[in-house]
């Protein structure tokens, strides 16, 4: 019996280091693959082409932020601007009026930066016959998938991170004034929701490249479903917003305010909403609350900043909604594309 | 014949003595204000006309008679001294005559005749009545209106003083004052602060005394003496001062933090300390606070019978905040009232919204990692 024992503990750990030495060889073909699409990526002209227009478009908005706050300071008037003491958020939030402020822009052109890096991962490679090809390689299948979605996190995350530091570093040098530790981390976490957004809207391109055979077909869904959240999804609500709130409908004050969190959850259904609702209380640390007010709760309130975990929690919802419609999206593409007959194309 | 003539002549010579003697009343002396009532130290100022009845000049010496001891006069006229006066037949002359009445008289009637005595000796006369108003002294009068005040520790006495130099001089008085250890006695003429003061011959000047207990001055009467010193004068007075006590009430924490913080729905005990720092024991102390909407504050002793002065009490006090209260911060204020007086205090509380939904949050992302991770075990090694 000690014998048996013995033999099947001895074919364990040989199974186990062959297990072992297979997983080393998987995960060095995984970063194979990670590093050849991050070149790819890097590379190609779309991205470049995105990455300048972005660039432009941070520098315009720190510029009319930075216009802003010295006019404000020059005049006067900057008990207005830094009366609520977290001067250095400022730089991402307002704006002089020329140029829309960092955060629109991030908002604006995040999900293009993360449609653009997704809409084609699977489709031109199974148009280019190179899916086969790769498929013919001793490497799990989902380790395409899995490979072209980390480059494109890793170029986003890259991106992303060194372009709030670098406003940061500017507002420094300009403005003359540090940040402190608190509008440190609420800066980080606004760059961690900002990935967190443009991975939704990476893994909805990956998901259509895997769902259409044709990558124009993929970039048009991806950016009719962007334009429909950005510019259509509001113009729905309100409309059905104004039949909701019609006088008549409404009879008490706890109507109006629940029919005003009707209106607004239906809102939240929108990636778009939830980010910019996120960004605001990361940004705004005097916003207190995001849905409609009861006078009861204003009795006795005193206007001051949130700190920064009082604020995470707010919007904890907000974050949940998106790294959840982010993964299941991930999800759905993955279990597609590990469904799919590669072979037939 | 001869017998008759030299009668006729002593007659005549009779006639004549008998026709001069009305001559002798020819000087007449007037001045309206004989009788004036004066105080002490006055100087009296009569103007006398001196009328002549007669055709001829007369020349005429003045004296004082029956003038009181220590009384002086001074005749004079057109500025200058006079010792002779004459005038003219059918004309009057003035004269100013000077009596200084002197500090230190009784107060009484006093009587006294100016006489004109004429070249041929014939006297006219003049008699003056003065009637003193008061007494006189030679001394420094210091007088208070109301000399008893009555307050809190933090109240002003203000005392109004009137100063008077009765003597002759000129006197310079330094104003001193006898408080106890750690009042301040602060004399005032005109808004300013002096220490002392300068006072013509019979005239006086109003002074304020200020006098400034200390914050921990205890309940009494406390008597102050002021004194004015001039040379070879003074006067004194004595204030009094009643403390009545001062309520002064302080609501604060036990660790004199003025903010706490509070989950939305939960509660929160905090330790109130009522100090009276007061000298005087405040009563029947009673707790309330105001506090946001749907907040409840309970305590474990709404009211304290008395606190004595120094002491202090505690209550615990339990706040509990309502369910839909927002994160951030909300401002409660406690107020200690008692019947003399209350004392606030605000305590900014710092609403932390629960973790709960967070957690519930983060099991959903955990559950869809979760499932990812499945799939990928699932349809990972096809």
């Amino acid at each position: 019996m000690y014998v048996n024992l013995a033999r099947r503990l001895k074919t364990l750990t040989i199974n186990r280091k062959e297990k072992f030495e297979q997983d080393r060889l998987e995960s060095q073909a995984f970063s194979v693959i990670v590093r050849k699409e991050t070149t790819d990526f890097i590379r190609s002209f779309r991205i470049i082409i995105l990455l300048a227009i972005i660039l432009l478009a941070c520098f315009g908005s720190l510029y009319t932020a930075i216009t802003a706050i010295s006019d404000a300071i020059d005049t006067g008037n900057a008990e207005r601007i830094g009366g609520d003491a977290d001067l250095f958020l400022k730089l991402f939030t307002v704006s002089d009026g020329t140029l829309p402020p960092f955060i629109t822009f991030v908002g604006l052109l995040g999900p293009l930066f993360g449609i653009a890096l997704g809409f084609d991962a699977i489709n031109s490679e199974r148009s280019r016959g190179t899916l086969n090809r790769l498929m013919s390689q001793p490497i799990p299948r989902d380790h395409v998938l899995n490979a072209k979605f980390v480059a494109a996190l890793m170029i986003n995350v890259v991106l992303f991170f060194t372009l709030g530091l670098v406003v940061t570093a500017l507002g420094i040098l300009i403005l003359g004034i540090p940040p402190t530790l608190e509008e440190f981390l609420r800066i980080f976490s606004f760059l961690v929701v900002c990935i967190i957004y443009i991975a939704f809207w990476l893994n909805l391109g990956i998901l259509f490249s895997v769902i259409f055979k044709n990558a124009a077909t993929s970039a048009l869904a991806c950016i009719g479903v962007w334009l429909f959240f950005n510019v259509f999804y509001s113009i729905i609500i309100n409309l059905i917003s104004g039949s909701i709130l019609k006088p008549e409908s409404v009879t008490s004050v706890s109507d109006v305010v629940s029919h005003q969190e009707f209106i607004l959850n239906l809102l939240r259904l929108s990636p778009n909403y939830l980010f910019s609702e996120a960004t605001t209380i990361l940004l705004s640390p005097s916003v207190r609350s995001l849905g409609p007010l009861t006078m009861e709760q204003t009795v006795g309130a005193i206007a001051g900043p949130l700190p920064l975990s009082q604020s995470l929690l707010l919007i904890w919802p907000q974050l949940t909604g998106l790294i959840a419609a982010t993964l299941i999206c991930f999800a759905i593409a993955y279990v597609i594309f590990m469904r799919q007959e590669i072979r037939t194309n | 014949m001869k017998k008759k003539i030299s009668l006729m002549l002593a007659l005549s010579l009779l006639l004549f003595a008998l026709g001069a003697n009305p001559a002798s009343a020819q000087v007449l002396l007037y001045t309206p204000y004989t009788g004036l009532a004066v105080t002490p130290g006055e100087t009296i100022d009569y103007s006398v006309d001196v009328i002549n009845d007669g055709d001829d000049i007369q020349h005429l010496t003045f004296d004082m008679q029956g003038l009181p001891e220590g009384w002086e006069y001074q005749i004079t006229s057109g500025g200058k001294a006079v010792q002779q006066l004459s005038v003219r037949g059918n004309e009057e002359e003035s004269l100013s005559v000077e009596v200084n009445v002197p500090f230190d008289v009784e107060q009484e009637d006093y009587e006294f005749t100016l006489v004109a005595t004429d070249q041929n000796g014939n006297r006219s006369t003049l008699p003056f009545i003065v009637t003193l108003t008061e007494e006189g002294t030679d001394a420094t009068e210091l007088n208070v209106d109301q000399p008893n005040l009555q307050g809190q520790t933090d109240s002003s006495f203000s005392y109004s003083a009137t100063i008077r130099n009765r003597t002759a001089n000129e006197q310079n008085y330094a104003l001193t004052a006898n408080a106890p250890e750690g009042w301040a006695v602060v004399f005032k003429s005109g808004g300013d602060n002096i220490t002392s003061i300068t006072v013509e011959p019979n005239s006086e000047k109003d002074l304020t005394i200020d006098v400034i207990p200390p914050e921990n001055a205890s309940a009494d009467t406390y008597e102050i003496e002021v004194s004015a010193a001039g040379s070879g004068t003074q006067a004194e007075t004595t204030l009094e001062t009643v403390i009545t006590g001062s309520y002064d009430l302080v609501l604060t924490t036990q660790n004199e933090t003025l903010s706490t913080d509070i989950q939305a729905g939960g509660d929160r005990v905090i330790d109130l300390v009522i100090q009276n720092n007061g000298t005087a024991p405040v009563t029947n102390v009673e707790l309330s606070a105001s506090t946001p909407t749907d907040w409840e504050t309970e305590f474990d002793n709404s009211t304290i019978p008395e606190i004595g002065p120094g002491e202090s009490a505690t209550v615990k006090a339990t706040l509990t905040a309502s369910n839909e209260a927002i994160a951030g911060d909300y401002v409660t204020t406690f107020t200690a009232s008692a019947q003399e007086t209350s004392a606030e205090a605000d305590i900014r509380v710092s609403v932390k919204t629960s973790t709960a939904w967070g957690i519930v949050s983060i099991l959903i992302i955990g559950a869809i990692v979760v499932g990812i991770y499945y799939l990928m075990r699932k349809y990972g090694r096809r």
